[in-house]
């Protein structure tokens, strides 16, 4: 117990190397793997991300805790069964067609990676129609889309569109964000959400794939 | 008798500078080094094939390696003057070393209606009002959009953007377009503006502002754009919008070099596709708020980054483009004018040449048209400390001194009723009363008198119209890129 609450502050800490070695002694020890992951790992990280909300921690330190968290999930990785692991929920993500700007989009991954999504980020410049492809292909619970520009952003709605008419708009919650994107325009669009940053889209996330 | 005093110097205007002749160096060297061995990212077909020619590496994905010669090069050739006329063709603008202007920036998704007080999305009539409202205040020397046209077209809101700045005002202008076929439409209305391209070259009254993306990726859309405006001799802003911490290193040095690199590429692009384009260099250069993911515009490390990109621009003999007056505030309130205020003395004292983005709220996210107007004046407090302290014979008044003597009083002299309007600023909105005739006046903060003000522009300023058929032919140009 008392080693697992240390490599939570270790996480805590963003010290990677530290999680590393604490993780290989337990795996060592033969200590649950899943029980490293939420015990240890996950039960760090739920702190941060109560202590980066309540503006106690900064962005950079929640990326070092991230990754202290993924060093020891790495290692931990191969010893469980894929459909064992654990994960907070499946996300496709994406910038939208003609926006090459994704630096919103990269801080929402790596905030929803942090909180144990498993994320599949297309990337820059994606179609309605990859989208769609990407949601037949991964089943997810939330697709996520982002846009900088306000012309862009009306691609948004085309998205949203294109899961209809493949028939995959009730399977999937669909997310949207970007400077010129508000909750008046999700909901002229019918989204199922708006965030206005990668936190709060991490929050929408947890509540969306329940 | 002879008031002649041999080697006397005189520093006319506040001298101030933040780093040194050896740390400028420094940037430039590293800069170099950025663009020689990680190298940029050149989507645009044209410019990727100019690099090639003038002696680049190009690797796979774009990748290009610039010789530091050749940045040299280039640097040397970019004008060291640019001199943007207004709607008039008077050369109202001359984009020289230390001469500072001020303008609003372009593009706000959303706007405080100056009716209701609702924050809502922007509209065309908001860059209309924007406009029309900075072609009355005396301290905006240049405008942008402002709001974003959203109800129009999409395909075609930029147009409608300028088609709403062109007929409310006669300053200089900076745009943005969506893609080089809309700048080439923007270009063409422009022409008609003037009476003709060859107008329009001569005295170009208007700037294009495109950006390269950090870090180091230069898109078609926005090499495609600064491209065609050289062809109609209309001067360029290539410009990154950063995020320290986030698209560049989380230190200023490393910021300022990383954006650096982008502008210089765009100064290289630029040269190589036309010797002496005009090219304006500089940026955003916005830290990361690490609590909030906000960008920051209103801070302290904003100002000094500007500071050193100004000095940067100096010293390679470029007009450069940067930043001040917006404010990471919601509301026009004591944050607002703190932020303001600060980052506008400080590009004034620098000398930075466009100075943009002035009232701004919500860290460049919302419009307002009262915080433009509180702007003005804090941009006039800006230039009254901007052009020094005079001290002259006639200023140090011994004479008066000796006149009015010990234990008189200066209020009655003809020396006070001389020079006291140029010795003691007079604001336009800032509250100075004594607190009962405050409260008899209204008890009214600057805020409000700064609506007040403006409703009475808008109500009785009328900008220089345009001819009708100047008017219908950008309507048929817009309604070209619609169809």
């Amino acid at each position: 117990m008392n080693s697992f609450g240390n490599m939570a502050e270790a996480v805590i800490a963003g010290d990677f190397e530290t999680v590393k070695k604490m993780t290989q002694t337990m795996i060592d020890e033969q200590v649950d793997p899943i029980a490293i992951i939420n015990q240890g790992l996950m039960a760090g990280m739920n702190v941060v991300g109560v202590r980066f909300k309540a503006g106690d921690m900064f962005v950079p330190e929640v990326m070092m805790s991230a990754r202290a968290m993924s060093t020891g999930i790495e290692l931990v990785k191969p010893l469980i069964a894929d459909t064992n692991m654990p994960s907070a929920g499946k996300v496709v993500i994406g910038t939208v067609k003609g926006d090459l700007h994704d630096i919103g989009k990269k801080l929402v991954v790596m905030m929803l990676e942090s909180a144990g999504f498993q994320v599949v980020d297309l990337g820059v410049d994606q179609a309605p129609a990859d989208f769609v492809k990407a949601v037949q292909e991964h089943n997810p619970h939330v697709v996520g889309m982002s846009a900088l520009l306000t012309t862009t952003m009306l691609k948004m709605k085309d998205t949203v569109d294109a899961l209809k008419e493949a028939g995959l708009r009730d399977k999937v919650k669909v997310i949207v964000g970007g400077a010129p994107v508000n909750r008046s325009f999700a909901e002229q669009i019918g989204a199922d959400g708006f965030a206005s940053d990668a936190a709060t889209a991490t929050d929408l996330c947890k509540t969306l794939a329940q | 008798m002879s008031r002649i005093r041999s080697n006397y110097a005189m520093q006319v205007s506040p001298f101030l500078r933040w780093v040194g002749e050896g740390q400028l160096e420094e940037i430039h060297l590293a800069t170099l080094e950025v663009l020689e061995n990680t190298g940029i990212r050149v989507d645009h077909a044209d410019a990727l094939q100019l690099l090639r020619d003038a002696g680049c590496i190009v690797k796979d994905e774009n990748i290009v390696r610039i010789p530091s010669w050749l940045v040299e090069e280039c640097i040397r050739l970019a004008p060291r003057k640019i001199v943007v006329a207004n709607r008039k063709g008077e050369r109202v603008m001359p984009l020289e070393k230390n001469r500072t202007y001020f303008g609003t920036g372009s593009d706000l998704p959303f706007t405080v209606d100056f009716e209701t007080g609702e924050r809502r999305r922007s509209t065309k009539q908001d860059v209309e009002l924007a406009a029309r409202v900075m072609d009355y205040l005396p301290n905006y020397d240049f405008v942008m959009s402002y709001a974003i046209a959203s109800e129009q077209m999409a395909a075609a809101s930029d147009l409608h953007q300028f088609e709403g700045m062109v007929t409310n005002t006669v300053k200089p202008m900076i745009v943005t377009a969506h893609d080089e076929r809309n700048m080439r439409a923007q270009l063409e209305m422009a022409s008609l503006v003037v009476g003709g391209r060859e107008k329009l070259r001569q005295n170009p009254f208007l700037i294009l502002y495109s950006e390269p993306i950090s870090p180091l990726v230069h898109t078609v859309d926005g090499i495609g754009k600064m491209f065609a405006c050289f062809e109609y001799g209309v001067p360029v802003v290539y410009t990154p919008g950063i995020l320290s911490g986030a698209t560049t290193p989380v230190t200023k040095a490393g910021t300022i070099v990383l954006m650096n690199a982008e502008a210089l590429a765009g100064v290289v692009m630029a040269q190589l596709k036309q010797k002496g384009a005009p090219i304006i260099i500089g940026g955003g250069a916005t830290p990361m708020d690490m609590r909030t993911t906000t960008t920051l515009y209103g801070a302290p490390e904003t100002s000094m980054n500007y500071a050193v990109m100004t000095q940067l621009s100096q010293y390679y003999g470029i007009p450069n483009f940067t930043e001040a007056g917006c404010v990471n505030a919601p509301v026009p309130d004591a944050q607002a004018g703190m932020e303001a205020s600060i980052s506008i003395l400080m590009a004034q004292l620098m000398g930075a040449n466009l100075v943009h983005d002035i009232g701004y709220l919500e860290g460049g996210k919302t419009g307002s048209l009262t915080f433009l107007t509180m702007c003005n004046e804090f941009m006039d407090a800006a230039r009254y400390m901007g052009a020094g302290t005079r001290i002259d014979h006639a200023t140090m008044a011994v004479d008066v001194i000796k006149e009015v003597g010990v234990g008189g009083n200066f209020v009655t002299h003809t020396h006070t009723f001389e020079n006291f309007r140029q010795e003691i600023w007079t604001p336009k909105l800032s509250n100075r009363s004594f607190w009962d005739k405050w409260e008899e006046q209204g008890s009214k903060t600057m805020e409000q008198k700064a609506a007040e003000w403006t409703k009475e522009i808008l109500a009785a300023h009328q900008p220089e119209a345009l001819p009708d058929s100047v008017c219908a032919g950008m309507k048929e140009i817009i309604a070209e890129i619609e169809r």
